[in-house]
Parts: C-alpha cells; sequence; structure tokens
C-alpha cells in the first residue's frame, strides 16, 4: 500500500494504571482498509479513542496523515469522519438536517442537491430523507453518517464495531459502501470483533489481545482474507 | 465562531422540538412576567396608600383642637415607609419588619425587634417576589433545562461526531453554555423591563443598571454550573441528581444555615426577655407623669436655685412640662440604648450571614439584590432612626408648649368643672413632614462592592470548574 495516512508506533495507553495498549504498531495506507479484531476488553475502542484525542497514549505515538495526535489534534479531527458503535446523530432532526448541522459545524455549506445525492450514493431510502431519525434503524443512521463522511470528503474514516446490530443485508449493503469508499481513495480503520465482516471487507487485520497485535492477516492476490485462517487463531486461543 | 453560533442554534431547536424545555422556559417567563406585573400593581397601590395616610396622619395631627398639651404626645402620629421603586421586585425585609410606626410619647413602638432570620431560607416560599423566583426558581429552570446538554452528546456518541468535524470543545461549551444562559436571559426579561419601569418611576439609573447586571452574573453562574455538571458527569441521570443535590444546598441549605449560624455567633434575646429588660431600666427613671415622684427631686431643687424661688407655682415654667421634657430625654435615651444594641446584634447577624456568599452565589444575590433595592436591614434601621428622631422631636416639641403656654396652677386644676386647662390647636403646628428617601445610588453601590465581588468570584470559579471539565469531556 502507498503512504502512510494512520500509523501506530510503539502505542501504549494506561487507563487506572491499567496497561490497555501495550507497543502497539500499526500503519494504514491510502484507500486501505484496516480492521483491528479483538474480543471483548482487547483494547479495541480505546485504540480508536486514541486516534481521536479521547484518550492520550502514555508513550509512543499515533498519528494521521503525518500529524501527531497529541499536538495536533485538532486538525486531524477535521480530517477523519468518525462512526461509533451505535450512531445516534440527532433523533430531533431529520437526515437532511442531521447532514446540514454537521457540515455547517464543519464550515461546509452544502446544497439540498448534493446531500440528497450522498443519500442515494448511500442507498438511504428516498421517504426516510424528511423523516426525523428518531424513526431510523441503526443501518439508516449508518448510512446516514456516511454520508456526512462522503459529503466532508474526509480523507479517513474511524468505525466503532460498524456492523454491530445490523441485519444480514444491511451488514453486505455496508461492505460494499465500504469496499467503494476506498476504491476512491479513502482510509478505513475499523474495530470490530465481526470474524467475517472484517475478512469480506478488510486488506488487512490485526489480531489484538489484551492490548498488543498478536497477528496480522492480509489479502492475497486481491482474494478475501481466508475467513478459515483468521478463526483457527481464535480456536487456538490467540483471541479470547 | 460560527460553529458557536450553530451548536447555540440547535439546542434552542433541540429544546423547541422536544417541547420540555420551551415549556420549563415559557412557565419561568409566564411566573416572573405575573409575579412582576402583580407586584408592581401592590407595590403602587402601597405606595399612594402610604403617601395617602401619611397626609392624612399629618392633617389630622394639626386639625386638633385646643387641648391639653400631655394629650396631643398620647395622641401621637404615624409614619408610613414609602416603597422604594425596586421594591416591586425586591421586597427583602420589608415583607417581615413592617413600613409603618405609631409614634408617642414614652415609647418606641415600631417592628424593630423583628426576627432577620425569617427572612431565608423555607420560609420565603411564602412569598413569590420576582427576586424570589431568579434567586431560587430560575437555578431549578435551568438545570430543568440542561442537565443533559453534554452528557445528552455523551451517550448518543454525537460528541465524538461534533468534535470530528473540527470543532473545538471551547466552541461546543461555549455554545451550550450561550444557549442556557439565553434560556435564564429569558426569565430574566420581565425583571429587566420591570427595573426601567422603575428607573422612569425614579429610581437611579445606576441603580436599576447595577441590579439587572447582578441577575446576569447570577443566571451566568448557574449556566456555568449546569453546563459544568454535564460536561463532569457521563450519564444524564448522574448529571441531573448531582445538579439537584447543588440546588438544594445553595439555594435551599446555605441560605438557611447561614442565619442559623449567625443567630447561633450573636445570640440576642427574645422580644419578651429585651422588653422587659427595657422595663426595669425606665422603672429607675422615675415616672414623667408625677411631678412629684422622687426622681425629679434633684431637677427640682436645681430648678428652684436656677430661679431663686422656694416654690415651683412661682417657677417661669411650667414644673409638669419639665419634668414630661427631662423624663423624655432620659428615658429616650434609654430606648435608643437598647434599640440600638438590638439593631447592631441584627447587624453582626445579617454580616455572618451575608458571609456564606462566598458558599453560595445565591446567599450573594440575594443581599446584592437588597442592597441595590434598599429593602436592606440597614435601611430599615435608618427608617427607625428618623422615625425615632421624629418623634423625639415633635415629643419634647410638646412638652416645650407644655411648659411655656400652660401655667402650673392651671395645670393642677386640670380636673377642676371651672379650669380649662389647654392651650390653643395652633401649637400643634411643630410637627414636620416625614418623608423617607432611598439613599442615593452610588451609595448603594458602594455597600453592595463586597456581594458584587461575591459574584465575580462565582463567575471566575465556575468558568474555572468548566475548563477542568472540559478536559474529561469526551470521556
Amino acid at each position: 500500500m502507498p503512504d502512510q495516512v494512520v500509523a501506530a508506533s510503539s502505542l501504549c495507553v494506561k487507563l487506572a494504571q491499567n496497561d490497555v495498549i501495550d507497543n502497539l504498531n500499526f500503519t494504514i495506507g491510502r484507500g486501505e482498509v484496516f480492521a483491528l479484531l479483538g474480543g471483548n476488553g482487547a483494547g479495541k475502542s480505546t485504540t480508536l479513542k486514541t486516534f481521536l484525542g479521547a484518550v492520550s497514549p502514555s508513550s509512543g505515538t499515533a498519528s494521521v496523515m503525518g500529524l501527531s495526535v497529541d499536538a495536533d489534534i485538532n486538525t486531524i479531527r477535521s480530517k477523519v469522519a468518525y462512526l461509533p458503535e451505535s450512531v445516534m446523530l440527532y433523533g430531533h432532526l431529520t437526515g437532511i438536517e442531521n447532514i446540514e448541522y454537521f457540515l455547517s459545524l464543519a464550515g461546509i455549506k452544502q446544497a439540498q442537491p448534493e446531500i440528497e445525492e450522498a443519500l442515494t450514493k448511500v442507498s438511504l431510502q428516498t421517504d426516510a430523507w424528511h423523516k426525523n431519525l428518531s424513526h431510523y434503524s441503526k443501518g439508516m443512521r449508518q448510512k446516514t453518517a456516511i454520508a456526512l463522511a462522503l459529503l466532508r470528503e474526509a480523507p479517513v474514516l474511524l468505525l466503532d464495531e460498524p456492523t454491530s446490530g445490523l441485519d444480514p443485508r444491511a451488514i453486505d449493503e455496508f461492505n460494499q459502501l465500504i469496499t467503494t469508499l476506498a476504491n476512491s481513495g479513502s482510509t478505513i480503520f475499523m474495530v470490530t470483533h465481526d470474524v467475517y465482516g472484517a475478512c469480506q471487507v478488510a486488506h488487512r487485520i490485526g489480531l489484538l489481545d489484551k492490548g498488543k497485535i498478536v497477528g496480522m492477516f492480509e489479502r492475497k492476490n486481491n482474494a478475501h482474507i481466508d475467513i478459515e485462517e483468521v478463526h483457527a487463531a481464535f480456536s487456538q486461543g490467540k483471541i479470547k | 465562531m460560527n460553529a458557536t453560533k450553530q451548536i447555540m442554534l440547535d439546542e434552542w431547536r433541540y429544546w423547541q422540538r422536544t417541547k420540555l424545555a420551551t415549556t420549563v422556559i415559557f412557565i419561568g417567563v409566564v411566573l416572573t412576567l405575573a409575579s412582576v406585573v402583580v407586584n408592581t400593581i401592590e407595590v403602587r397601590q402601597a405606595a399612594d396608600e402610604r403617601k395617602h395616610f401619611q397626609q392624612v396622619s399629618e392633617s389630622r395631627f394639626l386639625e386638633q383642637p385646643d387641648r391639653h398639651p400631655h394629650r396631643m404626645v398620647h395622641y401621637g402620629h404615624y409614619v408610613f415607609r414609602a416603597p422604594s421603586p425596586l421594591s416591586m421586585i425586591e421586597p427583602g425585609v420589608d415583607a417581615y419588619t413592617g413600613t409603618s410606626i405609631f409614634l408617642e410619647g414614652h415609647r418606641q413602638n415600631s417592628a424593630t425587634f423583628a426576627d432577620q432570620r425569617q427572612s431565608s431560607g423555607l420560609t420565603r416560599f411564602s412569598s413569590l417576589s420576582p427576586a424570589f423566583l431568579m434567586q431560587v426558581l430560575v437555578p431549578l429552570l435551568m438545570i430543568l433545562v440542561g442537565y443533559a446538554c453534554i452528557t445528552r452528546e455523551k451517550e448518543a456518541g454525537t460528541l465524538n461526531i461534533m468534535l470530528t468535524q473540527g470543532v473545538k470543545k471551547r466552541e461546543v461549551l461555549t455554545g451550550k453554555f450561550l444557549a442556557l444562559v439565553g434560556s435564564g436571559l429569558l426569565v430574566l426579561l420581565p425583571l429587566a423591563l420591570a427595573s426601567i419601569w422603575a428607573s422612569v418611576t425614579g429610581e437611579s439609573i445606576i441603580v436599576t443598571t447595577g441590579f439587572v447586571v447582578g441577575y446576569f452574573l447570577y443566571i451566568l453562574i448557574w449556566g456555568a454550573i449546569v453546563l459544568w455538571v454535564s460536561t463532569f458527569s457521563s450519564r444524564k441521570n448522574t448529571s441531573f441528581a448531582s445538579l439537584i443535590c447543588l440546588w438544594i444546598a445553595l439555594c435551599i441549605l446555605i441560605p438557611r444555615i447561614s442565619s442559623s449560624t449567625a443567630a447561633s455567633i450573636v445570640p440576642s434575646p427574645g422580644k419578651l426577655e429585651a422588653d422587659f429588660a427595657v422595663l426595669e431600666e425606665l422603672r429607675k427613671l422615675g415616672d414623667g407623669h408625677n411631678a412629684s415622684d422622687p426622681a425629679f427631686n434633684q431637677l427640682k431643687a436645681n430648678l428652684l436655685a436656677k430661679h431663686n424661688v422656694n416654690d415651683i407655682a412661682d417657677l417661669p415654667v411650667n414644673f409638669r412640662g419639665v419634668v414630661a421634657e427631662y423624663s423624655e430625654e432620659k428615658l429616650t435615651k434609654v430606648l435608643n440604648q437598647f434599640a440600638e444594641i438590638r439593631m447592631q446584634e441584627e447587624v453582626s447577624q445579617a454580616e455572618i450571614a451575608r458571609h456564606f456568599g462566598w458558599l453560595s452565589p445565591t446567599v450573594s444575590i440575594r443581599t446584592f439584590s437588597m442592597m441595590m433595592a434598599g429593602t436592606n436591614l440597614e435601611t430599615h434601621h435608618r427608617f427607625l432612626r428618623e422615625a425615632e428622631a421624629l418623634r423625639y422631636e415633635f415629643i419634647q416639641s410638646l412638652n416645650h408648649v407644655h411648659q411655656h403656654k400652660l401655667d402650673y396652677h392651671t395645670d393642677i386644676n386640670r380636673y377642676r368643672d371651672d379650669v380649662v386647662a389647654r392651650v390653643d390647636a395652633g401649637n400643634w403646628n411643630i410637627l414636620s413632614s416625614f418623608s423617607f428617601e432611598p439613599q442615593p445610588g452610588m451609595a448603594r453601590l458602594h455597600q453592595s462592592l463586597l456581594y458584587s465581588l461575591q459574584l465575580l468570584f462565582w463567575c471566575i470559579v465556575t468558568l474555572l470548574l468548566i475548563k477542568r471539565a472540559s478536559r474529561r469531556m469526551e470521556q
């Protein structure tokens, strides 16, 4: 993969005197989908929060587009789009109003046709556009958030358990969307415990256990990562 | 700045669409407006009535027919304290101390011994003055409106989404803070309008401006407290529970504790106890109605020697009038001495209670508000002193008439049918008209300086707390 967009170098994070992240090293290139796979308490979400500046590294560095989270977190935040595990956005606003509001926070003024185009691109049904988000399913909220990322032209997407709670059809749609975004040059860093989904969409998968990467898998010859191989890592006890 | 404005506007939009917050704000505005209107009408009526009764009382005194001067001493006179223009917002101690005094000889009839402890804490729930609404209920309304302003974003995960739009934490906090303060300002609006009205009806503009600025600072403080707790808490429920606890502590408990502490540190005797002590001292002075009382033997001897006569009947003045004047002077000294001790105790209690303003912004604004409105304890004491000065002046003037306009022989035979012991009604023209004026604006501003510093202290402390809490905002 080309130039490093997201990088962790000897990254350590301590929370309440416990080593949650322990000497983490990885890089993600432009247009790459990197999935950090791990069980509960492995440190996946903490890793993601470190790149958002919500958690400070105790040592080592975390950087996005060459900018360190310690020094340039505000610039980094303006370049990433973040999808939390449960994308809520604002229930009192419609899908379009949500997008308009968050774009205005980013200092972007988009005309409604562009917003509608983005919502079409993420396959959000048109009859939902003007409904309050409180009536949306999780998949629909996720699509709205991705449409927002598209309109912001954020070069980096940070996804926290993106397929958790989605039905199989929504997972397929989401995976297709992620692949399309990556093909258009977006860098995608996702943390998940969904082995199947990660193998479907990621170029590389890092297996995380107790804050350490204990295994790394990558696509060979453009084929999906072998789910059997990754699954074997779980069954061998590498992932708990 | 644009992001701050967007966040503020969105908070308002959220309140509007979720209805609860707008209902709370609406109730707050209506309640304050109704309270301002009702109190304005009441104070206006009270001012007119007291002015009218003051005139009636003065003219009735002057219209009294020819009489014995000592009967006029006991006929007495009323003085009324006209309400200050801002008392329609802040009645202060007026509601507990009374505003009229019956002035007569040998007595200080007044509410001098009113208990200052009654003016704070839960007992104030009985009066819904605009000041009380602003001091106690508006913080509660702001809590209901804003307790979840940050925790809601945390729980929904929208805070991180906001931050990843490039918005700074400072902008999020400022936007939410402005929205919250805006809700408080809406409730403050009727009070500000009433203050403008007070300026129109004669109150100093410096005072009304300072008064509104004080309440503005109070809203800033509560906006900051609500935002701080919401930023600090990770859950809406925690934020709400913490804020309610803080409200109870700052608005109810500390004001109550402040007065109880003051009363324990500076204990003051009850009214009965104080009255008995006064009576004990007065007994030593002799009865001014009885010129033969041994207490006045020395006075009689001095007077006889001075005029070189052997009998009081030969004196060029009415000895009974002299005794009345002498007795009134001695008696007033004793009464004033007790009254001053009592007032000093009340002021000491009030000053101790006011120091609790460093622990509760509600105590600070309450003191500041009463000082600026001229409804504080010191103003009430000034009214008592001015009324007493008037009482002493007209009683002694009547005693002077007694000495010089009614001869002793007629006086001692006043109960005989053929004797008319009266003086001409023209002698009643000794009464000065009474008009209690509020202190000048600058003087009130100067008096309330310490309490405006307390409010500024709270502003700084709460803003520093927000800054500190913002560090763990995303966790």
